[in-house]
Protein backbone atom coordinates (compact mmCIF):
# COMPACT_ATOMS: atom_id res chain seq x y z
CA UNK A 1 0.00 0.00 0.00
CA UNK A 2 1.61 3.02 -0.72
CA UNK A 3 2.29 6.02 1.84
CA UNK A 4 0.56 8.37 0.20
CA UNK A 5 -3.11 6.96 0.69
CA UNK A 6 -2.00 6.11 3.77
CA UNK A 7 -1.59 9.48 5.00
CA UNK A 8 -3.92 11.41 3.15
CA UNK A 9 -6.60 8.76 3.18
CA UNK A 10 -6.35 5.89 6.01
CA UNK A 11 -5.17 8.03 8.56
CA UNK A 12 -8.08 10.55 8.28
CA UNK A 13 -10.57 8.00 7.74
CA UNK A 14 -9.69 6.55 10.72
CA UNK A 15 -8.84 9.21 13.00
CA UNK A 16 -12.68 10.66 11.48
CA UNK A 17 -14.31 7.20 12.91
CA UNK A 18 -12.25 7.19 15.93
CA UNK A 19 -13.97 10.15 16.54
CA UNK A 20 -17.29 9.13 15.74
CA UNK A 21 -17.38 6.07 17.65
CA UNK A 22 -15.89 7.94 20.49
CA UNK A 23 -18.60 10.75 20.33
CA UNK A 24 -21.75 8.13 20.02
CA UNK A 25 -19.92 5.96 23.20
CA UNK A 26 -20.18 9.16 24.78
CA UNK A 27 -23.66 9.86 23.83
CA UNK A 28 -23.99 6.28 24.92
CA UNK A 29 -22.50 6.30 28.21
CA UNK A 30 -24.88 9.62 28.76
CA UNK A 31 -28.19 7.78 27.79
CA UNK A 32 -27.12 5.04 30.33
CA UNK A 33 -26.28 7.68 33.30
CA UNK A 34 -29.76 9.34 32.57
CA UNK A 35 -31.03 5.79 33.10
CA UNK A 36 -32.57 4.98 29.58
CA UNK A 37 -33.49 6.64 26.02
CA UNK A 38 -33.11 10.44 25.88
CA UNK A 39 -36.39 10.24 23.85
CA UNK A 40 -37.75 13.64 25.95
CA UNK A 41 -36.84 16.41 26.73
CA UNK A 42 -35.43 17.46 23.47
CA UNK A 43 -33.96 20.99 23.23
CA UNK A 44 -33.88 23.35 21.06
CA UNK A 45 -37.12 21.65 19.15
CA UNK A 46 -39.58 24.25 17.51
CA UNK A 47 -41.60 24.93 19.91
CA UNK A 48 -42.37 26.89 22.89
CA UNK A 49 -39.25 28.87 24.90
CA UNK A 50 -39.06 26.00 27.08
CA UNK A 51 -39.50 23.09 24.32
CA UNK A 52 -42.90 22.19 25.36
CA UNK A 53 -45.82 21.83 23.25
CA UNK A 54 -47.82 25.53 24.01
CA UNK A 55 -51.15 25.27 25.06
CA UNK A 56 -54.31 23.78 22.88
CA UNK A 57 -55.19 26.48 20.25
CA UNK A 58 -52.71 28.28 19.38
CA UNK A 59 -51.41 28.32 16.15
CA UNK A 60 -47.89 27.89 16.56
CA UNK A 61 -45.03 28.91 18.75
CA UNK A 62 -44.89 32.35 20.86
CA UNK A 63 -41.77 34.81 18.99
CA UNK A 64 -39.47 33.25 21.53
CA UNK A 65 -39.59 30.15 20.31
CA UNK A 66 -38.55 30.86 16.48
CA UNK A 67 -35.61 33.21 18.27
CA UNK A 68 -34.64 30.70 20.33
CA UNK A 69 -34.43 28.10 17.67
CA UNK A 70 -33.02 30.47 15.33
CA UNK A 71 -29.98 31.49 18.07
CA UNK A 72 -29.56 27.44 18.50
CA UNK A 73 -29.14 27.05 14.42
CA UNK A 74 -26.94 30.01 14.01
CA UNK A 75 -24.87 29.04 17.17
CA UNK A 76 -24.67 25.12 15.55
CA UNK A 77 -24.26 26.40 12.00
CA UNK A 78 -21.24 28.65 13.10
CA UNK A 79 -19.49 26.18 15.56
CA UNK A 80 -19.66 23.14 12.92
CA UNK A 81 -18.42 25.26 10.13
CA UNK A 82 -15.65 27.04 11.59
CA UNK A 83 -14.66 23.35 13.33
CA UNK A 84 -14.52 22.00 10.04
CA UNK A 85 -12.64 24.68 8.42
CA UNK A 86 -9.79 24.50 11.24
CA UNK A 87 -9.93 20.22 10.69
CA UNK A 88 -9.87 20.81 6.99
CA UNK A 89 -6.82 23.66 7.08
CA UNK A 90 -5.07 21.26 10.09
CA UNK A 91 -5.15 18.65 7.69
CA UNK A 92 -3.78 20.33 4.60
CA UNK A 93 -0.94 22.16 6.31
CA UNK A 94 -0.15 18.86 8.47
CA UNK A 95 -0.84 15.34 6.96
CA UNK A 96 -1.18 16.17 3.01
CA UNK A 97 -1.33 18.95 1.09
CA UNK A 98 -4.47 18.12 -1.62
CA UNK A 99 -3.78 18.97 -5.54
CA UNK A 100 -6.32 21.48 -6.71
CA UNK A 101 -8.36 24.67 -5.36
CA UNK A 102 -8.91 22.60 -1.99
CA UNK A 103 -9.41 25.07 1.29
CA UNK A 104 -11.26 27.58 -1.26
CA UNK A 105 -13.02 24.43 -2.11
CA UNK A 106 -14.09 23.67 1.39
CA UNK A 107 -14.95 27.40 2.65
CA UNK A 108 -16.64 28.12 -0.42
CA UNK A 109 -18.97 24.62 -1.01
CA UNK A 110 -19.95 24.15 2.92
CA UNK A 111 -20.93 28.08 2.60
CA UNK A 112 -23.13 26.98 -0.44
CA UNK A 113 -24.59 23.89 1.35
CA UNK A 114 -25.52 26.00 4.81
CA UNK A 115 -27.06 28.70 2.61
CA UNK A 116 -28.98 26.12 0.33
CA UNK A 117 -29.86 23.83 3.61
CA UNK A 118 -31.04 26.75 5.44
CA UNK A 119 -34.27 27.89 3.79
CA UNK A 120 -35.07 24.19 3.84
CA UNK A 121 -34.60 23.41 6.97
CA UNK A 122 -36.96 27.37 7.62
CA UNK A 123 -39.64 25.61 5.66
CA UNK A 124 -39.78 22.28 7.33
CA UNK A 125 -39.68 23.65 10.95
CA UNK A 126 -42.52 26.15 10.07
CA UNK A 127 -44.62 22.92 8.73
CA UNK A 128 -43.81 20.67 11.28
CA UNK A 129 -44.51 23.70 13.70
CA UNK A 130 -48.37 24.20 11.74
CA UNK A 131 -48.66 20.41 11.53
CA UNK A 132 -48.18 19.88 15.73
CA UNK A 133 -50.36 23.09 16.11
CA UNK A 134 -53.40 22.12 14.13
CA UNK A 135 -53.31 18.39 15.76
CA UNK A 136 -53.32 19.83 18.87
CA UNK A 137 -56.36 22.13 17.88
CA UNK A 138 -57.82 19.08 16.74
CA UNK A 139 -57.61 16.86 19.82
CA UNK A 140 -58.56 19.83 21.66
CA UNK A 141 -61.72 20.35 20.09
CA UNK B 1 -18.60 -0.09 -11.25
CA UNK B 2 -15.34 -1.29 -13.20
CA UNK B 3 -13.60 1.89 -12.14
CA UNK B 4 -13.17 1.12 -8.36
CA UNK B 5 -11.79 -1.78 -6.97
CA UNK B 6 -14.46 -4.43 -5.55
CA UNK B 7 -12.94 -4.24 -1.98
CA UNK B 8 -14.34 -0.56 -1.78
CA UNK B 9 -17.84 -1.40 -2.04
CA UNK B 10 -17.34 -3.97 0.54
CA UNK B 11 -16.14 -2.50 2.79
CA UNK B 12 -18.82 0.17 2.73
CA UNK B 13 -21.09 -2.21 2.25
CA UNK B 14 -20.16 -4.10 5.34
CA UNK B 15 -20.06 -0.91 7.25
CA UNK B 16 -23.57 0.29 6.19
CA UNK B 17 -24.71 -3.44 6.97
CA UNK B 18 -22.92 -3.15 10.39
CA UNK B 19 -25.43 0.30 11.22
CA UNK B 20 -28.73 -1.40 9.89
CA UNK B 21 -27.85 -4.54 12.43
CA UNK B 22 -27.55 -2.14 15.07
CA UNK B 23 -30.41 -0.43 14.48
CA UNK B 24 -32.07 -3.72 13.50
CA UNK B 25 -30.98 -4.68 17.34
CA UNK B 26 -32.25 -1.88 19.05
CA UNK B 27 -35.59 -1.37 17.55
CA UNK B 28 -36.29 -4.86 18.14
CA UNK B 29 -36.10 -4.23 21.63
CA UNK B 30 -34.51 -7.35 22.35
CA UNK B 31 -31.30 -6.03 23.39
CA UNK B 32 -31.49 -3.04 25.99
CA UNK B 33 -28.61 -1.41 22.68
CA UNK B 34 -29.52 2.25 22.43
CA UNK B 35 -31.45 3.37 18.77
CA UNK B 36 -28.60 5.56 17.00
CA UNK B 37 -31.39 8.15 17.21
CA UNK B 38 -31.07 8.10 21.02
CA UNK B 39 -27.38 8.16 20.82
CA UNK B 40 -27.48 11.12 18.91
CA UNK B 41 -30.14 12.71 20.52
CA UNK B 42 -28.19 12.65 23.75
CA UNK B 43 -24.96 13.97 21.53
CA UNK B 44 -26.83 16.80 20.94
CA UNK B 45 -27.79 18.09 24.27
CA UNK B 46 -24.13 19.40 24.21
CA UNK B 47 -23.06 22.79 21.90
CA UNK B 48 -19.94 20.80 21.33
CA UNK B 49 -21.68 17.37 20.04
CA UNK B 50 -23.82 20.00 17.80
CA UNK B 51 -20.97 21.44 16.74
CA UNK B 52 -19.19 17.85 15.59
CA UNK B 53 -22.00 16.61 13.96
CA UNK B 54 -23.07 19.69 11.75
CA UNK B 55 -18.92 19.32 10.83
CA UNK B 56 -19.79 15.93 9.95
CA UNK B 57 -22.45 16.44 7.90
CA UNK B 58 -21.06 19.44 6.19
CA UNK B 59 -18.00 17.13 5.42
CA UNK B 60 -20.05 14.55 4.32
CA UNK B 61 -22.19 17.11 1.93
CA UNK B 62 -19.42 18.72 0.82
CA UNK B 63 -17.64 15.59 -0.62
CA UNK B 64 -21.09 14.17 -2.11
CA UNK B 65 -22.05 16.94 -3.76
CA UNK B 66 -19.29 19.67 -3.89
CA UNK B 67 -16.06 17.20 -4.54
CA UNK B 68 -17.85 14.47 -6.12
CA UNK B 69 -18.72 11.16 -4.38
CA UNK B 70 -15.42 9.72 -6.15
CA UNK B 71 -13.48 10.47 -3.23
CA UNK B 72 -15.27 8.43 -1.06
CA UNK B 73 -14.01 5.15 -3.31
CA UNK B 74 -10.25 6.58 -3.76
CA UNK B 75 -7.41 4.35 -3.80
Amino acid sequence: MPSSLLRQDVLPVAVGYLLLMGALAAGLRLLRRAGGPAGTGRDGAPGTASGRPGPPGIPGPPAAGWARLARRYAGTVLGGYLLLMAVVILYYYGVARVSGPFIVSAFTGCALLIGLSTPVFALASWLDVRRRARRRHQAGG
Amino acid sequence: MAEHPVIGYVVWAVLFGALFAWEGLALSHISGVPTLSDAFRAIMRYPAGRWALFALWLWFGWHIFVRGWHFLLRA
